[in-house]
Parts: C-alpha cells; sequence; structure tokens
C-alpha cells in the first residue's frame, strides 16, 4: 500500500500526484433518439437521483448539449459509464478540470 | 366515490400495453402480431450484436467511446469492456424474447427485472434505427413531409415512432409504480 508521508522526489511527481487526486466526472451528451423521459428515467434508476433533480440534468443534457451526472474514482466511473452504455446512453467520462 | 367512477379509475390505470399487478409484476397487453414483431426485431438486433462488423457506424452507436479525450485509455476501456457490453446486452434481449416466447399466446407477465431489460432491449432497438434513418431533434417537430407515400423509409419512420411510444408506455408503467432503483 503506498504511503502518503512520502515526499515526492520530483516537481513532475507532485503534479502527478495532484492530478491524481482530481475527481473524474461522468457526462452524459445530448443525441437526437433517446427520449427525455428515458434519459430522466435512467439518471434516477441508476443514480438514486430525485425526479426532479433527474429532470433537472436531462434538460441540461438537451439544452446545454451535456451535464455531469456523477463524480468520484477512476474506478468508479467508469463502472457509471458502463451501466449508462447499458441503457443506451450517451456517456464519457474525464478527470474534472 | 362512487362504483362507477372507481370502475372508471380502474379501467384509466388498466389500459395501455404494460399494466401493473398488485404482485410487483406487469402484464404486455400487445396484440400477438406485436409481440412477434418485436421478437423479429429482438432476433435481428441479437444477430447484428454477434455477428454484424463492431466498426460499422450504426453499429457504433450502441458501443460509445467512454474516454472522449484519450484515446489510449479509450482503447484500453473497449478491450476490457466491449464484451462485458455485448454479453449484457444480449443477456438482456434473450430474457425478452423468452418472456414473450413462454406466454404462448397468453398475455406475458414481466418482473420488474424483466421490465428493465425489455425497455433497455428496445431502446438498443430505436438507437439503431434511429442511426439508420439519420434522425434529428427537427424530426419530431416536422415530421417526414419530405418523403413521398411510397419512399420504404416512412414506414421505418414510423415503426421508429411506433418504438419510442411503446418504450414511452414502458416508463410510465415503471415510473407510476415508482420503480426507479
Amino acid at each position: 500500500m503506498a504511503s502518503t508521508t512520502e515526499a515526492p522526489a520530483a516537481d513532475a511527481a507532485v503534479d502527478e500526484q495532484l492530478d491524481t487526486d482530481k475527481p473524474w466526472i461522468v457526462l452524459v451528451w445530448n443525441d437526437p433518439i433517446n427520449l427525455m423521459s428515458y434519459v430522466a428515467f435512467v439518471l434516477q434508476k441508476l443514480f438514486g437521483y430525485s425526479n426532479e433533480k433527474a429532470t433537472e440534468l436531462m434538460l441540461d443534457v438537451h439544452h446545454k448539449g451535456r451535464a455531469v451526472v456523477s463524480s468520484g474514482a477512476r474506478e468508479r466511473a467508469e463502472l457509471d459509464v458502463f451501466r449508462l452504455h447499458e441503457h443506451g446512453l450517451w456517456a464519457t467520462m474525464q478527470r474534472d478540470t | 366515490m362512487g362504483h362507477h367512477a372507481t370502475r372508471h379509475m380502474m379501467r384509466r390505470r388498466n389500459s395501455g400495453p404494460f399494466v401493473a399487478q398488485r404482485d410487483g409484476t406487469y402484464v404486455m397487453n400487445l396484440a400477438p402480431d406485436v409481440q412477434a414483431m418485436l421478437v423479429h426485431m429482438f432476433g435481428e438486433l441479437r444477430d447484428v450484436l454477434t455477428t454484424g462488423d463492431s466498426n460499422e457506424p450504426t453499429l457504433q452507436r450502441l458501443f460509445p467511446v467512454a474516454y472522449h479525450q484519450d484515446p489510449e485509455s479509450n482503447e484500453e476501456y473497449q478491450r476490457l469492456m466491449r464484451s462485458e457490453l455485448v454479453a449484457s446486452r444480449l443477456a438482456a434481449i434473450s430474457r425478452a424474447v423468452e418472456v414473450i416466447d413462454t406466454a404462448q399466446n397468453q398475455a406475458p407477465i414481466l418482473t420488474s427485472g424483466d421490465m428493465s431489460q425489455f425497455m433497455q432491449s428496445l431502446n438498443a432497438i430505436r438507437l439503431l434505427l434511429g442511426t439508420m434513418l439519420d434522425v434529428s431533434e427537427d424530426d419530431e417537430l416536422h415530421g417526414h413531409s419530405d418523403l413521398e407515400d411510397d419512399d420504404p423509409r416512412l414506414a421505418q419512420h414510423h415503426l421508429y415512432a411506433y418504438l419510442g411510444w411503446l418504450l414511452e408506455a414502458s416508463i410510465s408503467a415503471q415510473m407510476n409504480r415508482g420503480e426507479i432503483r
């Protein structure tokens, strides 16, 4: 298990450490096929969002082109992307900026 | 409330393609030829997933990019997860077909899990058809007035619209029950 008390060897390592501390975000992108009701339903089902929250996110996807639907560790984000892909949503992930 | 009003409400609640039952299941009220059409389309989807060219643009819609800013990570992700996604889709299709097949001329009964598998498979067909037809959000507003009456794409657009209606009905049935977990 990596120690958190080890001093970074170089500035590059510090940058890398900081970078890996940033959470990953999962985005859902607008597409012309998925029904708005379907997107809102899937967001409720997968993430336990309230109807209001899921609808708000769905409307962001629809009007702004995308919305962040979850965030966290990389493995968690990959799982979320997978589950969204299972449901046919256009989801991607990236490091939060 | 009088009996007539109650019966009226019961009728309203018990109408539509998917009717929620007290035991947590759903009854699928679809004509046998519609059920047969769905089984046929699920079979086609299964064939495309098992034998289709995975790089074909239409099929790509079922396997979106995961890392849109990082091709290398995306390649690794696809290498590890794509087969799992195919397996998941095939399992959902198999269950959707099984539910209809085993009903044998009775109205199929779906558990909440079956309903979810059915909905995902229905949506996958719609994604493929919509991609093939190159639908846009404008289509919903303006229809397909540019297509001639004998254009074969017209029937496909009608099918696409019907699948959308059916999907919407499955969502409503689940929402009405609070089936969101």
